[in-house]
C-alpha cells in the first residue's frame, strides 16, 4: 500500500478501526491492563521497543504472545541469564559440511523473529544486554563481517523485575535510551484478577484471531507518521523535554534528543489510536510518563527521599503548562 | 463549513479575545491609576497643591493608554485564538487545521474536514466573557468613586493652593514685565553712553532683577502687594532717571538722539508700569483687607486711628478711623493704614470675608501692606537696616545725624526718602510683628531662627 492509498479518508478510517479491533482482541486474552496494551499498542505502531517493569506473574508474556497473534507476527522469548552470550542472541557462524566440502553457515539466533521478548533482560551480562543493541536501534545483526537485517516490523519487549536486585545488571543509560516506552505493569484489581483466574483455569482458553497483518501495521505506521503537529504543541513537548534539563534537585541527567522523537511519535500514534489527525497537548502529557521515566536519571536527593520517576514528572508537567 | 467561515469564526473568536484583553487591563490600569489619583487628591488636602486635580485626571489618561498600550502589545493572533477556542475540548484541532489550511495533503485535508465538523458541532462551547471577574470590577468602581469624592470635596488647603496659584500667575506676570523693561533696557547699553549712565543703567537692571527674585518668592498677596508697590516706585524712579539721561544726552548724533528716544519712550512706559502697578497693589490690599473686613471688630481698633495724627498725612489720619487692620492701626503712625480703612470697605465685599478665622492672619499681614500703601504720594518710612545704614555716610540724614532720609542711589542699591525713625521707637513692634509670625508659620522653614537672630543683636 502506498503513501498516496494509505492517506485518504477510506483507509484512515478502515485503519483505525482496524486498529480498535486488535485492541479488543487483545483483550480479550489479557484481562484488565488496559492502559498497558494501549501504550503496547502505541509501541507498535510507532516502531519502537518497550520496556516492562513488573512483577513476576503479571501476564506480561502473555501480553506479547497474544500481540503476535493479533498481529500474526512471530514471536521469539529470549530468558536472559546470567551466563547468556550474545551469539545465543543472535546467532553465530557454523561449518557446515555439505557437497564442496565444509563452509560456514549462519545460523540465526532467537532475535530473527517479529516480536522478541525479552524476558528479564537485567540478568544477563551488559555484553549480552549491548548483543540487543543493533537490532533494536538498526533493526539489523551483524556476525563477523555479515550483517543480517531484521524483518520488519521488528519489536523488542524486554520485561525486568523490580524487585530481586542482587545478582543483575542494570541497563546502562546508553540500552536504556533505545526503548520507547518503559512501561510500569501494576498489579490488577480483584475484579481484574477474578477475570484472569476465571479466563486461564477455566476449561476453555479464549481464541484469539489475526485482525491485521505485518504489512498492515506497517501501513498503519505510514499513516501516523504524517499525522500533523501544531507549532504550539510541537513547542510545548520540546519544553518538556528542555525542562529536565532545567536544574532540578531531582534530577541528575535530563532526557536525551531521542525522547523528544519518541514524544513526538508516541503522541502521533495515541491521536490515531483515539481517531484525531492531529496531536493535543493531552496525548503529549501522556506521553511523558513512558517516555521520559527511563531516560530521567533520579539525583541521589530523588533516591534519598523516595521521590520516583514519575512525581518528577507529574512536577514538570505541573510547571510547564500548555501557553494558550 | 467552508473554509471562509473556519476562518470567520476564528477572526471573531479573536476579536472578542483581543475586546476582553482590553476591558482587562483597562479596569486594572483604571484602578492604578485611580490609585495615584487618591494619592494626589489626598496630598492636596495636607498641603497646597494646586494641580491635584490635573494630576488625578492625568493618571487616569495615562492609565488608559497603558490599557491601549497593554492590549495592543498583548493582542492574540489568529493562532493564538484557535488555541483559546481549542482550549474549549476541541483537542488542537483548529490550531492544527489553521496552520496547514493552504496544504493540499489528503491527510491534513481530512485533519480539516474533521476540525471543521468539530467546531460547527460544537460551536456553543467557545463562551469567552467580555467583562472581567466581578471584584476586579467592584474594586476599580470603588476606587474611581473614591477619587471622585475626593476630587468635589472643599478644603482650606484647596483654596489656598487656589489662591496660591492665583499669586504665582500673576507674579509670573510681572516677571515677564520686569524682564521686557529689563531687555529695553539693554538695548539702551550702547557706546553713545557715559561710564555713570551705563553704571546708573547696570543698576537699574539688578534692582529689577531683585524685583523678579521678590516676585518668585511672592507667597501671599500681601508679600505681591509690596513686591507690586516696590516694582511701582522703582519704575517711577527710574522713569525719572531715563528722563533725565535723555536730557543729558549730547545733541547733534543720530545714534545718541535714537538712545534718547528709546530712553524716553521706556520711560513714559516705565510711567505707565507705575501707575499700573499702584493700582494693581491697592487692589492686592483690597482683597487682603477684605480678609480683615470681617474683622471689623478691627475697626475698635480704630483708635489707633489717633495714632494716625503722629502720621505726617491728616488723610492718614481719615484713614485711621477705618482703622480694620488692628495691629496695623498701630502702624497708623504711618497713616498708609487709612488707605487700607477704605479698601476694607471692599472687604466687606470680599468672598474672603467667609473666612473669618483667617481674619487674625490678615491682621498680621495687614500691617506689611499698610505700611508700603501710604507711600503712594507720601514720604516714605522704609526703616534700612541699621547696622547697615549706621554712620555709614552713604545717606544723608543718616543715623548719624538721626536726620530724615532722602531718596539715595548707593553701590547696594536704591534707599528710600522718608522721615527717619529711631529704630528703637518701632523695633519692639517689629519684633513683635515677627514673633507672631513665626507663630502662625507664615515664614518660610528655616527662617525663623534667622529671624529670631536678628531681633537678638538689637538687644
Amino acid at each position: 500500500m502506498s503513501i498516496t492509498e494509505i492517506n485518504t479518508p477510506e483507509a484512515s478510517i478502515s485503519m483505525a478501526q482496524q486498529l480498535a479491533a486488535c485492541e479488543q482482541e487483545i483483550q480479550k486474552g489479557i484481562i484488565g491492563q488496559k492502559e498497558i496494551i494501549r501504550q503496547v499498542m502505541l509501541a507498535m505502531l510507532t516502531g519502537g521497543n518497550v520496556l516492562l517493569e513488573g512483577m513476576p506473574g503479571l501476564g506480561k508474556t502473555r501480553l506479547v504472545s497474544t500481540i503476535s497473534k493479533v498481529f500474526d507476527l512471530s514471536f521469539k522469548r529470549i530468558q536472559f541469564t546470567p551466563d547468556l552470550m550474545p551469539s545465543d542472541v543472535t546467532g553465530t557462524n557454523i561449518i557446515v559440511k555439505n557437497e564442496q566440502g565444509s563452509s560456514f553457515s549462519f545460523e540465526k539466533g532467537p532475535i530473527f523473529a517479529n516480536l522478541i521478548l525479552a524476558d528479564e533482560i537485567n540478568r544477563a551480562t551488559p555484553k549480552t544486554q549491548s548483543a540487543l543493541l543493533e537490532a533494536m536501534q538498526e533493526h539489523t545483526v551483524t556476525v563477523g563481517n555479515d550483517s543480517h537485517k531484521l524483518e520488519e516490523p521488528f519489536l523488542v519487549l524486554a520485561t525486568q523485575n523490580p524487585i530481586e536486585n542482587e545478582g543483575t545488571y542494570p541497563l546502562p543509560e546508553a540500552q536504556l535510551d533505545r526503548f520507547m516506552f518503559k512501561i510500569l505493569v501494576e498489579f490488577p484489581s480483584k475484579e481484574e484478577l477474578k477475570g484472569i483466574v476465571t479466563l486461564t483455569e477455566g476449561a476453555q482458553a479464549p481464541v484469539i484471531e489475526k485482525k491485521l497483518d505485518g504489512q498492515g501495521l506497517l501501513a498503519a505506521r505510514e499513516m501516523v507518521n504524517v499525522i500533523p503537529i501544531a507549532d504550539a504543541v510541537m513547542d510545548y513537548l520540546l519544553d518538556l523535554v528542555m525542562e529536565t534539563h532545567a536544574p532540578n534537585p531531582y534530577i541528575k541527567e535530563g532526557a536525551s534528543p531521542r525522547a523528544a522523537q519518541a514524544l513526538i511519535r508516541g503522541a502521533k500514534a495515541k491521536a490515531f489510536l483515539e481517531g484525531r489527525l492531529n496531536v493535543s497537548f493531552k496525548d503529549v502529557e501522556e506521553m511523558a510518563y513512558p517516555v521520559l521515566r527511563h531516560r530521567i536519571i533520579p539525583s541521589f536527593d530523588a533516591i534519598s527521599e523516595g521521590i520516583s520517576e514519575d512525581r518528577i514528572i507529574a512536577g514538570i508537567l505541573e510547571k510547564k503548562k500548555p501557553s494558550v | 463549513m467552508r473554509q471562509k467561515e473556519f476562518t470567520d469564526v476564528i477572526k471573531a473568536c479573536r476579536r472578542r479575545l483581543n475586546m476582553a484583553g482590553f476591558l482587562k487591563f483597562l479596569v486594572s490600569a483604571l484602578a492604578v491609576g485611580a490609585g495615584a489619583g487618591i494619592l494626589f487628591l489626598a496630598v492636596s488636602f495636607v498641603m497646597p497643591f494646586y494641580h491635584a486635580l490635573h494630576f488625578a485626571l492625568a493618571a487616569l489618561g495615562l492609565a488608559v493608554a497603558a490599557a491601549l498600550f497593554c492590549a495592543w502589545v498583548k493582542r492574540r493572533n489568529m493562532q493564538q485564538a484557535a488555541l483559546v477556542m481549542d482550549s474549549f475540548g476541541f483537542q488542537e484541532r483548529i490550531i492544527t487545521a489553521y496552520e496547514n489550511l493552504d496544504k493540499k495533503e489528503p491527510l491534513l485535508q481530512m485533519q480539516r474536514e474533521d476540525a471543521m465538523k468539530e467546531l460547527e458541532k460544537h460551536k456553543g462551547r467557545i463562551v469567552i466573557p467580555l467583562l472581567p471577574r466581578g471584584r476586579s470590577l467592584a474594586l476599580t468602581a470603588t476606587l474611581l468613586a473614591a477619587m471622585l469624592v475626593l476630587a468635589v470635596l472643599p478644603s482650606e488647603m484647596k483654596d489656598r493652593a487656589a489662591e496660591l496659584h492665583r499669586l504665582k500667575e500673576q507674579a509670573e506676570e510681572k516677571q515677564e514685565e520686569i524682564q521686557e523693561v529689563v531687555e529695553g533696557l539693554e538695548e539702551l547699553t550702547q557706546e553713545t553712553l557715559t561710564p555713570e549712565q551705563l553704571a546708573a543703567l547696570q543698576e537699574m537692571m539688578e534692582s529689577l532683577a531683585a524685583s523678579m527674585e521678590e516676585y518668585q518668592q511672592a507667597d501671599s498677596q500681601g508679600t505681591l502687594a509690596d513686591a507690586n508697590e516696590k516694582l511701582a516706585y522703582k519704575y517711577e524712579n527710574m522713569a525719572e532717571q531715563l528722563f533725565q539721561m535723555a536730557q543729558d544726552m549730547p545733541a547733534g548724533t543720530p545714534m545718541a538722539a535714537q538712545s534718547a528716544a528709546a530712553m524716553e519712550n521706556l520711560a513714559q512706559n516705565m510711567q505707565q508700569m507705575s501707575g499700573a502697578q499702584y493700582l494693581a497693589s491697592n487692589q492686592g490690599q483690597n482683597s487682603q483687607n477684605g480678609q480683615n473686613g470681617q474683622n471689623g471688630q478691627n475697626g475698635q481698633n480704630g483708635q489707633n486711628g489717633q495714632n494716625s495724627q503722629n502720621g505726617q498725612n491728616g488723610q492718614n489720619g481719615q484713614n485711621g478711623q477705618n482703622g480694620q487692620n488692628g495691629q496695623n492701626g498701630q502702624n497708623g503712625q504711618n497713616g498708609q493704614n487709612g488707605q487700607n480703612g477704605q479698601n476694607g470697605q471692599n472687604g466687606q465685599n470680599g468672598q474672603n470675608g467667609q473666612n473669618g478665622q483667617g481674619g487674625q492672619n490678615g491682621q498680621g499681614t495687614g500691617s506689611g501692606a499698610g505700611r508700603g500703601t501710604g507711600s503712594s504720594d507720601t514720604e516714605h518710612d522704609y526703616v534700612s537696616v541699621p547696622n547697615a545704614i549706621a554712620d555709614s555716610g552713604n545717606l544723608t540724614g543718616n543715623a548719624t545725624d538721626h536726620d530724615d532720609s532722602e531718596f539715595f542711589r548707593v553701590q547696594n542699591g536704591l534707599s528710600w526718602e522718608g522721615k527717619h525713625i529711631s529704630h528703637e521707637a518701632v523695633i519692639g513692634s517689629y519684633e513683635r510683628n515677627a514673633y507672631e509670625g513665626i507663630a502662625a508659620g507664615r515664614y518660610p522653614s528655616g527662617m525663623e531662627e534667622v529671624i529670631k537672630e536678628y531681633f537678638a543683636g538689637f538687644n
